[in-house]
């Protein structure tokens, strides 16, 4: 954009951006607010935008109700394992495939993204069977496994293909010439180089993995090892009716690590898929 | 330092040879220039020498080894690139010190040959900028400050001044020569811009299509060519040419009989081509007519293109000119300054 905007204009363009938000905020203004409701006041007609009674013992309760705290630490570290994986694997793999030469590279990198078409749901009972003849079934090791080595990974590596593809190549052949080899090239120039797409698939892999729910219901059965999303649906009385307070006080709290990554790092993740052409 | 040989040097990219066979052998300190039309190959036989590209025949030696297996990091050179090349998440200091880093030298010995480099090439006060921080002169010097920080055997450039503004590149280029004056390096140097190869070059290799069409001194170059097409790439304005046929009165073209140069009466009846250097045409009162067709004064000389024996010629005179285009005048070329060419192969007759 060239020029300032109006002032006429800009009051309009605000206006128009504020109504804009509503979808977006509104469900998560709905989520946290009603988390310190009376379960009573949830579906009041018309819906109470600002909390008139507050109950925060739903917070306490939801402690109370289910190993939340350590179904915080199995997400946050599973979620912490996968990414780092992901981007070390990704990287790397990446790489190769934008700047080694070596025979079927195209078509390999054809198979490998080729991953990426099947849904999860048809290869989740092969998976199942696999981990449980490897004893794993109720561990986090699917959980970890999976995207690393699966469809979130791909996607990853090529993101990060198309980063280091863009990447000028003089700057690796200056670096051969200043006498570093094929690893020290990579991790001196180009990684450093590709943080923007590193940060990228840092993000996107953390939220998959944070919000990661097919897995773990299948894979897991005991509420000590749940992750989050799948704890969530476990907040219900004794005839399965959701108790929708503590229900989304807990779900407030899954939420926001998500909102800090995205505010924290937004721009970066911005950048990063702009520069592989996925996004305008 | 050291001398540089290559022997039948070839390159193809899958079925295309590239690089067609070249032979040079560069002399101990010398500062070679290669020079010629773009995608003939210059860049490519640079990046062999670098160790960059791979060799498919032949035997490219630095010093007393044949390197053709050696990865750059093994051949002691030290390269310019056209774009720079420097790296953009290291400050200068960083990018110059970086090949150091690589080779095992301690901190204060990198900081003292940066220093050193940074000395010479006026870059003291820079050390802590990034690239993106610098001026494109300033980037230039970073990429020779981190050539020399090494202290190699040879230096490559490529085109190292291409993305300079015409009033810089003349001060780059004068800064370049006289770096290579106080430290002696052997310099392979491609450049397309023959007045960069004449200035600069101890010798000049001229290369067309993959192949070597001459070696020699600019001025060697410059007053015999050994062919048409180093006539015509070597010199600006370039030299003029007129298609013609030799006979026993003279070389014939256009209606015109003009002087020849050298016995060469045994081509009588040759179809060739008579060379003329723009400041090789002489007014003179007696000579052939020629009619002007635009005037350029530039002050110190007077160029003006004007048609003889029916061919677009330009002729560059010391004294100021009063014709005017539409005007005859007439012209004497300088008969001991005049080349032949084979009309059919190019190669030079006399
Ligand atoms: N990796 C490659 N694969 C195939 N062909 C190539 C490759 N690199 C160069 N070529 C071809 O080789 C020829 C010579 O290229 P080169 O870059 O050496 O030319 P140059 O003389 O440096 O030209 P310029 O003055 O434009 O830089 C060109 O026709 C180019 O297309
Ligand atoms: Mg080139």
């Amino acid at each position: 954009m060239n020029g300032e905007l109006s002032p006429r204009m800009k009051v309009v363009v605000y206006g128009l951006m504020s109504v804009l938000l509503i979808p977006f905020v509104f469900p998560t203004w709905w989520m946290v607010t009603s988390s310190i409701k009376p379960i009573s006041d949830i579906f009041a007609f018309p819906p109470e935008i600002v909390p008139s009674r507050l109950d925060l013992s739903t917070y306490a309760k939801v402690f109370e109700l289910q190993p939340f705290a350590q179904q915080y630490w199995n997400s946050a570290y599973i979620a912490a394992v996968v990414t780092v994986g992901t981007m070390l694997f990704s990287s790397m793999a990446g790489y190769a495939f934008a700047r080694i030469r070596f025979p079927f590279a195209n078509t390999l990198f054809m198979i490998v993204l080729l991953g990426l078409l099947i849904p999860s749901e048809v290869t989740i009972v092969p998976l199942f069977r696999i981990f449980l003849s490897w004893g794993m079934v109720n561990t986090h090791w699917p959980l970890i496994l999976v995207p690393i080595f699966g469809a979130p990974s791909v996607f990853a590596t090529f993101v990060m293909r198309q980063y280091f593809i863009a990447l000028p190549v003089e700057l690796e052949e200056a670096a051969r010439v200043d006498g570093l080899g094929r690893f020290k090239i990579f991790r001196t120039i180009a990684l450093p180089l590709a943080r923007p797409a590193l940060g990228a698939v840092g993000i996107f892999t953390f939220l998959h993995s944070w919000n990661l729910y097919l897995e773990p219901i299948v894979f897991l059965s005991s509420p000590e090892k749940f992750t989050l999303p799948q704890a969530l649906t476990q907040f219900t009385d004794a005839y399965g009716g959701a108790m929708w307070n503590i229900q989304l006080a807990a779900a407030t709290m899954t939420a926001i690590p998500v909102l800090i990554v995205f505010i924290v790092a937004q721009k970066q993740f911005i950048e990063g898929l702009a520069h592989t052409g996925l996004k305008g | 330092m050291a001398p540089v040989k290559l022997a039948n040097v070839r390159k193809s990219f899958g079925a295309v040879e590239i690089i067609q066979g070249v032979d040079v052998d560069i002399v101990d300190g010398e500062f070679l220039v290669l020079v010629g039309p773009s995608g003939c190959g210059k860049s490519t036989l640079l990046r062999m020498i670098a160790g960059l590209e791979s060799i498919s025949s032949g035997e490219i030696a630095i010093g007393d080894r044949v390197v053709n297996d050696l990865e750059p990091k093994f051949r002691d050179i030290a390269m310019v690139f056209q774009n720079y090349a420097l790296y953009p998440h290291m400050t200068v200091e960083r990018n110059m010190g970086f090949s150091l880093e690589h080779r095992g030298h301690s901190k204060s010995e990198i900081a003292e040959r940066v220093q050193w480099a940074a000395q010479i090439l006026d870059l003291a006060k820079l050390l802590d900028r990034y690239p993106r921080q610098l001026s494109g002169g300033q980037r230039q010097r970073v990429a020779m400050g981190r050539a020399i920080v090494r202290n190699p055997q040879v230096f490559l450039f490529d085109e190292p001044l291409s993305n300079l503004d015409a009033k810089l590149r003349v001060v780059m280029r004068a800064e370049i020569k006289s770096l290579h004056q106080r430290l002696g390096v052997t310099t392979v140097y491609v450049t397309h811009d023959q007045v960069e190869a004449m200035t600069m070059a101890d010798r000049i290799v001229v290369m067309n299509g993959g192949k070597v069409e001459q070696i020699g001194t600019p001025l060697e170059l410059y007053d015999r060519p050994a062919n048409r097409f180093v006539a015509g790439f070597i010199g600006s304005p370039a030299m003029n040419f007129l298609p013609g046929t030799i006979t026993r009165a003279g070389f014939e073209a256009g209606g015109v009989t003009l002087p020849l140069p050298g016995p060469i009466a045994e081509r009588d009846g040759q179809d060739a081509v008579y060379g003329i250097r723009p400041e090789h045409l002489a007014l003179d009162g007696e000579g052939l007519e020629a009619e002007v067709l635009l005037v350029e004064p530039m002050g110190s000389e007077t160029q003006v293109t004007l048609r003889l024996a029916g061919q677009q010629m330009i002729a560059v005179f010391r004294e100021r000119i009063s014709a005017r285009p539409g005007e005859t005048i007439r012209l004497r070329p300088d008969v001991a300054a005049a080349h032949l060419f084979d009309a059919a192969s190019g190669a030079r007759l006399n």
